[in-house]
């Protein structure tokens, strides 16, 4: 489903942020990346939905090879993923029920599909009964759970989730993982770049742990620390 | 037709165009001022043409005949000209048709019955038919000796010609500086709204929207600001035409002024457009270097 040959990325300031990753991730795969900020994690994810492109090597997200993708293909690449952030990005003068139309309205969806998907996304979110507040009016959780909702509405096989539970406390926290876990369990495979210790530790999923913009172990059943699990260290 | 799709598409574009309404005022108003620049030079030059196309139907030399001319040789300069392959027409104007026409012409001007005598030699009025050869047969007429005081109007003609050619550079100039001041107000204004909505923006590219799409609405916003500019200038136009236009063909009596010359609906169509592709540059250039970046 997602697989990077020898990619690398070096920011016009000279960072370099990547640093020859190979990586694959099989459909239907829940996959944390760890590591200190500025390791690459952000970057990794990225240049997966192409809001950067590598200085070097191949990428390919369900078929597509991103790292040539000309510019006009860009948007046709981003409706097979989902992406969600750890400040939510919602317009705040959109209800929630228009924040998740949204994704599918800018997109040339019809009204007709509109309708029957977006109350589909906010039942698997639990937010239909939140569906006519403004983000304003809900809490850190519920605000993430919108983006999430946003982020399936269109029904992406690929979830991007960039430090989704940066911003909120352990229980709202624990809340997110086990939506994340139960959008995977129905096939959707999900990539989370995150630092929440407890929650890597509780899931017991695969954890790629980057390190100067390179993979530096990755377990199959892993801890965020380094030797708590089975590992596979490679040689880096 | 997905209306629900079309009235989400327009809610977008009625929340751009609502959210800087000072900004949008300025624009619209740039337009209006641009547009009425460039609606009166068309006016005026549309009235020029016609005047001038007016004074070349009616060159013509006159010519009178010394006073003591004898009718034969009145009869072989009719006879000459008549014959000259130049002579569209050649007519002979006794002295009290030429007082008629006088009369005819300053009527209600000059009082005329103030002529005790007619103080007019008889004429000859010749058309010729190409104004180039305007010239050379002048010359043969002054030439002839029963003739005297040839005129032709050739001086005007030219005078003419020069002034609607210099008064057309001026305008071009100026209308070109304004059609640039307006877009680049315009295109301030857009980048406004671009703006103030870069994170829908953003979010439109994350979920995967065109650029395409994404600049729709400001071109569309672009186009209004554009359209309205225009509109406002048309009809301030329509009014000052109303107005001014009867004032100013009553104080010059003697310029023939047509206000049918201008068709007022092409003219409209015109300004119209002018505008709204203004509006469409503009916004196009100014969302596209965003996109871009």
């Amino acid at each position: 489903m997602i697989s990077l040959r020898r990619v690398s990325l070096v920011y016009p300031n000279g960072v370099r942020a990547l640093d020859n990753v190979d990586l694959e991730i099989e459909k239907g795969a829940f996959v944390f990346l760890v590591g200190h900020s500025g390791t690459g994690k952000s970057s990794l994810l990225r240049v997966l939905y192409r809001e950067m492109r590598p200085t070097g090597g191949e990428i390919m997200v369900d078929g597509i090879r991103v790292d040539r993708l000309r510019r006009s293909r860009v948007p046709a690449l981003r409706r097979h993923l989902g992406v969600v952030f750890q400040d939510y990005k919602l317009l705040i003068d959109k209800t929630v029920w228009e924040n998740v139309a949204f994704a599918m309205q800018v997109t040339g969806a019809r009204t007709r599909d509109v309708r029957r998907q977006v109350p589909r996304a906010l039942d698997l979110v639990g937010l239909s009964h939140k569906s006519r507040m403004y983000p304003g009016e809900l809490s850190g959780g519920e605000q993430q759970r919108t983006a999430i909702a946003r982020a399936l509405v269109n029904n992406p096989k690929i979830l991007l989730c960039d430090e989704p539970t940066g911003n909120l406390d352990p229980s709202n926290s624990t809340e997110i993982m086990e939506l994340l876990l139960r959008i995977n369990l129905k096939g959707t495979t999900v990539v989370v770049a995150t630092h929440n210790q407890a929650v890597v530790d509780r899931m017991r999923r695969r954890v790629v742990r980057l390190e100067d913009g390179r993979i530096v172990t990755d377990e199959e059943r892993g801890y965020y620390f380094l030797g708590l699990g089975q590992s596979k260290v490679l040689s880096g | 037709m997905d209306w629900g799709r079309v009235k989400f598409f327009l809610g977008e574009v009625a929340r751009n165009f609502t959210r800087n309404a000072g900004m949008q005022a300025t624009a619209i108003g740039t337009v209006t001022v641009t547009i009425i620049l460039l609606g009166v030079f068309l006016f005026v030059r549309g009235m020029l043409m016609h005047v001038g196309a007016q004074v070349f139907e009616q060159i013509e030399i006159s010519a009178y005949f010394v006073p003591n001319a004898s009718p034969a040789q009145e009869e072989s300069v009719r006879t000459a000209l008549a014959q000259d392959p130049r002579v569209l027409s050649a007519t002979f104007i006794s002295k009290k048709e030429g007082l008629r026409e006088l009369r005819a012409r300053v009527r209600g001007q000059i009082d005329t019955t103030i002529l005790t005598e007619n103080p007019l030699p008889d004429k000859m009025r010749v058309r010729v038919r190409t104004p180039e050869e305007v010239a050379a047969l002048a010359k043969r007429m002054e030439r002839m000796s029963a003739l005297a005081n040839v005129q032709y109007g050739q001086d005007v003609l030219t005078k003419l010609l020069q002034l609607s050619n210099v008064l057309g550079r001026i305008g071009v100039g100026v209308i070109a500086l304004f059609l640039l001041v307006a877009s680049i107000i315009i295109s301030n204004t857009i980048r406004l709204t671009v703006f103030a909505r870069r994170r829908e923006i953003s979010i439109m590219q994350l979920v995967g929207a065109t650029n395409a799409y994404i600049r729709l609405p400001f071109i569309c916003e672009g186009f209004l600001d554009g359209l309205a500019g225009a509109l406002v200038a048309v009809l301030l136009l329509a009014v000052a035409q109303a107005e001014l236009f009867p004032k100013l063909a009553a104080a010059l009596p003697f310029v023939r002024l047509n206000a049918g010359a201008v068709d007022p609906l092409v003219l409209t169509w015109e300004l119209l457009s002018v505008g709204a592709a203004v509006g469409i540059v503009a916004s196009w250039l100014s969302v596209g270097r965003y996109l871009r970046t």
